[in-house]
């Protein structure tokens, strides 16, 4: 499955880092780093983060595609 | 209606079951001044607004003398120093920052997540606890004991003494919800020993653990070196208290909440028992359609702040409706209506801005499996009182009890 973050929306709560910790982590405070292509089998996780999230950044598509490893969406936040 | 009459009437507990209609009165004027020096804000721009304005204080000691409680009975005096709660930057960043260290990310960012286990047990044990009875009290057998367990399992409590965090945990709970008919000078001593109490064990339970730590949560405060130092020994124990009181009558009122509205929509309780991934978007809507924490009665303002047409000065005591907030037309269609499936859902229901909730990722988890579960466990559960009898409480607002009945348990 295919997810984006809107960063300018992200706030750093961090809601995602701590209900799906597989596919989301802080990296120190202030930025979030993420696995754009999660496994299938991490969508309750993701799907958890996404209604979580306070701000209403996390948009999830499906794809068939391959999951590929974290570390893509290095990003910062704020 | 006069301002004052609407307040009065929101603090009047003949209102307490279903206060909605008089938050929409209230927010037919965003900003309300009732008085010489208390704010009342109910639409949701303003109150976000606010909630993240950096010249709003959450710390007692701004507030003018006399601008609060005339209304609300005060926190009576606890024997412990203010946690970060009612405090202001920079010193309410540094003990949340470590407060946060041994709770979740990034430096622990699966100690919830693992907790998942060992928190559907817990709800599993309660509902097996009802054994062959066909009536329950909710709050009572189910929603009041658990998250009070929870936070004796994250913070290490050994398991002989959860029953004695439970009667203090029972004791201040009741504190904060005043019994009209008893004394309350006698309410106020007894919370004020559960406190200090509360405060002596776990003093105690600080220095075991700071010569032989646990893998626990309390072990991990004791003993954290980082960036912004240790924390001292009375800011563990006030640090603990916070999660205990913060996260107790809260987690209570949301459960006790979801309850009540699931057997009021039934359609949706089928809904979850034939699909518990709907417990997520479900308890969201919860928290904006029935918000534990009604209200934020503690702002006071450092500076004279415009808005929406009102100029609130400086030193004034405001109150944050947060439930009136969650209902504003002008932010969510169709705002009276129960609906797990809005496709946009930023409610206020754990705060917004410095203070949100620190606990929001363990009380949603909490709600989820305790709903989802109860739908899971009860056949053709059905409310014996609605609307159910509701605490004094106007800010922290629930039924104190609910009772229903059911034709048996499902495995
Ligand atoms: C459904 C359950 C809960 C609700 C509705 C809730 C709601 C809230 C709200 C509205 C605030 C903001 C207070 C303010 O701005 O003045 C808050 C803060 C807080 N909550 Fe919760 N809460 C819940 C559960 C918990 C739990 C389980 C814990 C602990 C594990 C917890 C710990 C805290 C703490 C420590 C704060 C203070 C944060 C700060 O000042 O930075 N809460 N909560």
């Amino acid at each position: 499955m295919r997810l984006v973050v809107d960063l300018n929306r992200c706030q750093g709560y961090a809601q995602c880092a701590f209900l799906a910790p597989d596919v989301f982590a802080m990296h120190g405070e202030e930025s979030l780093l993420y696995n754009p292509h999660a496994e299938e089998a991490q969508r309750e996780q993701v799907l958890r983060a996404a209604t979580a999230c306070p701000v209403q950044a996390i948009l999830v598509e499906d794809t068939d595609e391959a999951p590929a490893t974290m570390g893509e969406g290095l990003s910062g936040v704020r | 209606m006069t301002q004052e009459m609407l307040l009065r009437q929101i603090i009047d507990y003949a209102n307490r079951a279903d206060p909605y209609p008089l938050y929409t009165e209230l927010r037919k004027k965003p900003v309300r001044q009732e008085g010489d020096e208390l704010f009342v804000v109910s639409t949701y721009w303003e109150i976000k607004s606010l909630l993240h304005d950096p010249r709003i204080s959450s710390d007692a000691r701004n507030l003018s003398p006399g601008a609060a409680g005339t209304l609300l009975q005060e926190e009576e005096d606890s024997p412990l120093p203010p946690a970060f709660l009612r405090l202001d930057p920079p010193e309410h960043d540094r003990l949340r920052r470590m407060a946060m260290r041994p709770f979740g990310p990034p430096e622990t960012p699966r100690r919830v997540y693992n907790m998942r286990g060992e928190l559907a047990r817990i709800v599993d044990d309660l509902i097996d606890g009802f054994g062959d009875r066909k009536e329950v009290d909710i709050v009572d057998d189910f929603s009041y004991p658990f998250p009070v367990t929870v936070i004796c399992r994250l913070l290490g409590i050994p398991r002989e003494d959860e029953a004695r965090f439970h009667s203090w945990a029972d004791i201040i709970a009741a504190g904060l919800d005043p019994d009209p008919g008893g004394d309350p000078g006698e309410q106020r001593r007894a919370t004020h020993e559960a406190r200090t109490e509360l405060g002596m064990y776990l003093s105690g339970l600080i220095d075991e653990r700071s010569g032989a730590p646990g893998d626990d949560m309390l072990s991990a405060l004791v003993t954290q070196q980082g960036p912004d130092g240790q924390m001292s020994r009375m800011e563990v124990l006030s640090t603990a208290a916070l999660l205990l009181i913060a996260g107790h009558e809260t987690t209570v009122n949301l459960i006790t909440n979801g309850t009540l509205t699931l057997l009021r929509n039934p359609d949706v309780l089928e809904r979850l028992r034939n699909d518990s991934r709907l417990a997520v978007p479900l308890v969201e809507e919860l928290l904006r359609f029935e918000p534990p924490v009604q209200l934020l009665p503690q702002r006071t303002t450092l500076a004279d702040i415009d808005i929406a047409g009102t100029t609130i000065p400086e030193g004034a005591s405001v109150w944050l409706v947060l439930a009136a907030g969650n209902r504003d037309p002008q932010r969510f269609p169709d705002p009276d209506r129960f609906d797990p499936d809005r496709p946009d859902i930023q409610h206020l229901g754990f705060g917004s801005g410095i203070h949100n909730c620190f606990g929001a990722p363990l009380a949603r988890l909490e709600a989820q499996l305790a709903l989802t579960a109860l739908a899971h466990r009860l056949d053709g559960p059905r409310l014996l009182d609605d609307p159910p009898p509701y605490r004094q409480n106007a800010v922290l607002r629930g039924p104190r009890h609910l009772n229903i009945a059911f034709d048996g348990l499902r495995s």
